[in-house]
């Protein structure tokens, strides 16, 4: 039972810090692009209202921000549709196989 | 006569139990939503609520071996066991009665405290004690055959105490990424940045709560019907069940158990939104790979888990770990008192005997049900003050302030 359950538990442990944690930490480096961009566009302040001194991006600079930005969030997009793919196949009695993987929907 | 009215007893203390679980859960997916104010506490209730009710339809596999975790009354098919339908199914009826009523009056109590304790502990704990109760413990499915992770250690106990360790773990990491990468740009820039992140990451939470939880009573249900000789399709679970499930889930988690969500949302953490989204793609992260890998473990416990890791997570963050410490003796206790309860309510139901015994447990059930909404009302707590400031000193929900 036991050596059964570490596997179980490390599996989990692996996927669960790759996606759980791995995807905010995404997610946070698209929302500090969006932000560093939009710098130029008016003074950044943190929490308590002080300005932060972030010199304004270019215009160059600022479309590559966004352009992160946007590649941050489209990726977090995607792997939150595998999710619901996997939580969706897994009521119609399918699994969702990694094996390829590119994810495939198979019998479970 | 006497099996058509235990049914009856049995759906309606199971759609009871499915009720209690929604809004004991509520908090599991919206408490850090409403704490940082990213949803309005009754929108945040209402989103859940349908993610709940589309969760529970989108759960078309049939759980009917359920209960086959921690009890042997099923075969693996899920049937019955023909040796407790001798008397038309009246033995096996009062157990998932009594076993039901114990899941619900631990999980009524424990809502009573503001502490967010597992349902699914509860219904397993109840099952537990109604079982050894009327069949000895060798009715109960200790560990399983050893060849698989089965039975009360492989399935209930061995995950209880790892997954809030994992969830917690993975939610600390991700705090503390997030915190590392924003810097100093935490505040306004980001702030609609993360309230977004935190809902989408909620809102995956909800869904598979619904597909999980509603699933268990729709099983019990159905070996009820079964057991009654009203249903003899091991494939499928009948329309109305369904339906009558994912309603009485959703319904649970609209009204919102906003005891548990303050605490889970304003007692353990002062949480802020970046935690807070960090916490819940810890708990999707972790519940997701679980079930994924066939490892079965309570929601409440990885959510809890993992807002208590987003607090470890951020530098200089406070975690109230007396609330914590009330929190875990609770989740240790769960399914041995659910277990007590649900074996008095055996006995109960069993020294009264047949139809009357059954009616006897729903009423001992509905006394404990009215007693403790009656005492929950001198400290209620709802939607106006769920995000009042936490007060260390009585470490329960305050007293409204109106």
């Amino acid at each position: 039972m036991f050596p059964l359950f570490l596997d179980a538990a490390w599996k989990v442990l692996l996927a669960a810090v790759v996606l759980g944690a791995g995807l905010p930490a995404l997610f946070a480096v698209g929302v500090r692009s969006f932000a560093l961009a939009g710098a130029g566009s008016g003074p950044l302040t943190d929490d308590d209202g002080r300005a932060i001194a972030v010199s304004a991006p270019t215009s160059g600079g600022s479309t590559g921000l966004r352009i992160l930005g946007v590649v941050c969030v489209v990726l977090v997009l995607a792997a939150v549709a595998v999710g619901l793919t996997v939580i969706i196949a897994g009521g119609f009695g399918k699994a969702v196989s990694f094996e390829n993987v590119f994810p495939m929907i198979v019998d479970k | 006569m006497e099996p058509l009215v235990l049914f009856i007893l049995v759906v309606v203390v199971a759609l009871g139990f499915d009720f209690t679980n929604g809004f004991h859960d509520t908090a599991n997916a919206m408490a850090t939503s409403i704490a940082t104010g990213a949803l309005k506490p009754k929108v945040a209730v209402t989103l859940s609520a349908i993610l709940n009710l589309v969760g529970a339809f989108l759960s078309v596999e049939v759980a009917l071996t359920v209960t086959n975790a921690v009890v042997k009354i099923q075969d693996s098919s899920g049937a019955p066991d023909p040796a407790l339908l001798t008397d038309g199914g009246s033995g096996l009826l009062l157990i998932v009665l009594a076993g039901l009523a114990g899941g619900i009056v631990w999980n009524l109590l424990t809502w009573l405290l503001g502490l967010p304790s597992s349902s699914s502990h509860a219904l397993f704990g109840g099952l537990i004690g109604a079982t050894i109760a009327g069949l000895g413990f060798a009715g109960v499915n200790w560990a399983g055959d050893g060849s698989k992770l089965d039975g009360v250690l492989g399935k209930v106990i061995l995950p209880g105490l790892m997954s809030p360790v994992v969830a917690g773990v993975v939610a600390a990491i991700g705090t503390w990424l997030v915190f590392r990468i924003i810097g100093r740009l935490l505040g306004p820039a980001t702030e609609r940045g993360f309230r977004i992140g935190q809902i989408g990451s909620a809102s995956l939470v909800s869904l598979a709560h619904g597909t999980n939880d509603a699933q268990k009573t729709m099983g019990v249900i159905t070996l009820a019907l079964i057991a009654a000789g009203f249903w003899n399709d091991t494939e499928s679970v009948p329309l109305w069940v369904k339906l009558a499930c994912a309603l009485a889930i959703s319904l649970g988690t609209y009204l919102g158990g906003w005891r548990i969500i303050r605490t889970v949302g304003k007692g353990l953490v002062e949480i802020s939104t970046p935690q807070g989204m960090a916490a819940e793609a810890s708990s999707a992260a972790v519940i997701l790979a679980s079930s994924h890998l066939g490892f079965a473990l309570s929601t409440t416990h990885v959510a809890t888990g993992s807002i208590l890791g987003s607090g470890v997570g951020r530098p200089g963050a406070t975690v109230r770990w007396r609330v914590a410490a009330r929190m875990l003796i609770a989740w240790c206790i769960t399914l041995p008192a659910a277990a007590l309860v649900g074996a008095l309510m055996w006995g109960i139901g069993h020294l009264i005997g047949g139809m009357a015994g059954g009616i006897a447990v729903v009423l001992v059930l509905l006394a404990f049900a009215v007693f403790m909404f009656w005492r929950s009302r001198r400290s209620a707590v709802g939607a106006h003050n769920v995000n009042d400031k936490w007060d260390d000193t009585p470490a329960r929900p305050q007293p409204a302030n109106v």
